[in-house]
């Protein structure tokens, strides 16, 4: 479990956890999810998953909202019955998630200004 | 120099101070305070913190649609040095921070103004239980005066098509 800290000096607390928890730091975040969703429905099904070795499948059983890859056809569609994928596509299908442009405009600030549009396209 | 506006919170970022986080997809998140970051780590969203800008502008704790917010603004491009233009926006903005304070101050006072429609909808209410204990020439009256007004108006309309 978990490599060394080395300068850590308490000596309960050298172990590092940082290795068990990476799978934390994979998830991909909520509004990149949202923004993948919204690519996808522009598409139209135009998507291609490609073969990727390391993941689990071959990477050929991708769940879109929870970002997680699946073994097999069958464990994919279990997945699509739980309730942690459910609560997850109510999540995603709501409004689109908080971004610093909503968070400028929330403290009294008004839209970018860009200027004038310098090319005429 | 640039005053950034916490991502979590929306208050304003001073130089030297916060911290700043650059997602491997480059987009950057900027906190005002450790607070904001832990919030920010936790998954929090802040539409659903109330201390947050974000939730007091969506839930109309806060005054949000107003001429006064239309000044400050991220310019994504060079501004030329103008000594007078200077001169003038510092001046102006005292006196325009003076005025937002004075409307979201009356902003709140409105807010904060107890049970206004629903006493408009008591009152309703009770007109249309209790109208038979008003004496009836005053129903009459009022009926009356209505249909009145109500026939001047179409004379009004009428008149208006025909000139048309």
């Amino acid at each position: 479990m978990g490599g060394k800290c080395p300068h850590r000096k308490v000596k309960k607390r050298r172990l590092s956890h940082k290795t068990a928890r990476r799978g934390k730091f994979l998830v991909k975040a909520d509004d990149a999810v949202y923004d993948e969703l919204l690519k996808l429905a522009e598409d139209a099904d135009a998507r291609q998953l490609p073969v990727d070795e390391d993941l689990p499948g071959m990477g050929q059983f991708y769940c879109l909202h929870c970002d997680r890859y699946f073994a097999s056809e069958s464990v994919k569609e279990e997945h699509y019955r739980s309730k942690r994928h459910k609560k997850r596509i109510k999540q995603m299908s709501g409004p689109a998630p908080h971004t610093q442009l909503d968070a400028d405009l929330a403290s009294g600030m008004g839209m970018p200004d860009n200027g004038l549009k310098l090319m005429s396209m | 120099m640039r005053l950034e506006k916490c991502w979590f919170c929306s208050s304003t970022v001073y130089p030297g101070h916060g911290i700043q986080f650059v997602r491997n997809d480059a987009k950057v998140f900027r906190f005002c305070r450790s607070k904001c970051h832990k919030n920010f780590k936790m998954k929090r969203n802040p539409r659903k913190v109330k201390w947050t800008k974000a939730y007091r502008c969506l839930h109309g704790k806060d005054m949000t649609q107003d001429s006064t917010f239309e000044f400050e603004r991220k310019r994504n491009r060079p501004e030329r040095y103008d000594r007078n233009v200077t001169e003038q926006t510092l001046k102006a903005i005292p006196l325009i921070t003076k005025i937002r304070h004075e409307r979201q101050k009356k902003h709140i006072t409105n807010r904060q103004k107890q049970g206004k429609t629903k006493e408009r909808e008591r009152d309703a209410k009770e007109l249309e239980q209790d109208i038979q204990m008003l004496p009836k020439k005053d129903v009459m009256l009022s009926t009356q005066k209505t249909k009145v007004v109500v026939k001047v108006s179409q004379q009004q309309t009428e008149e208006n098509l025909m000139e048309e």
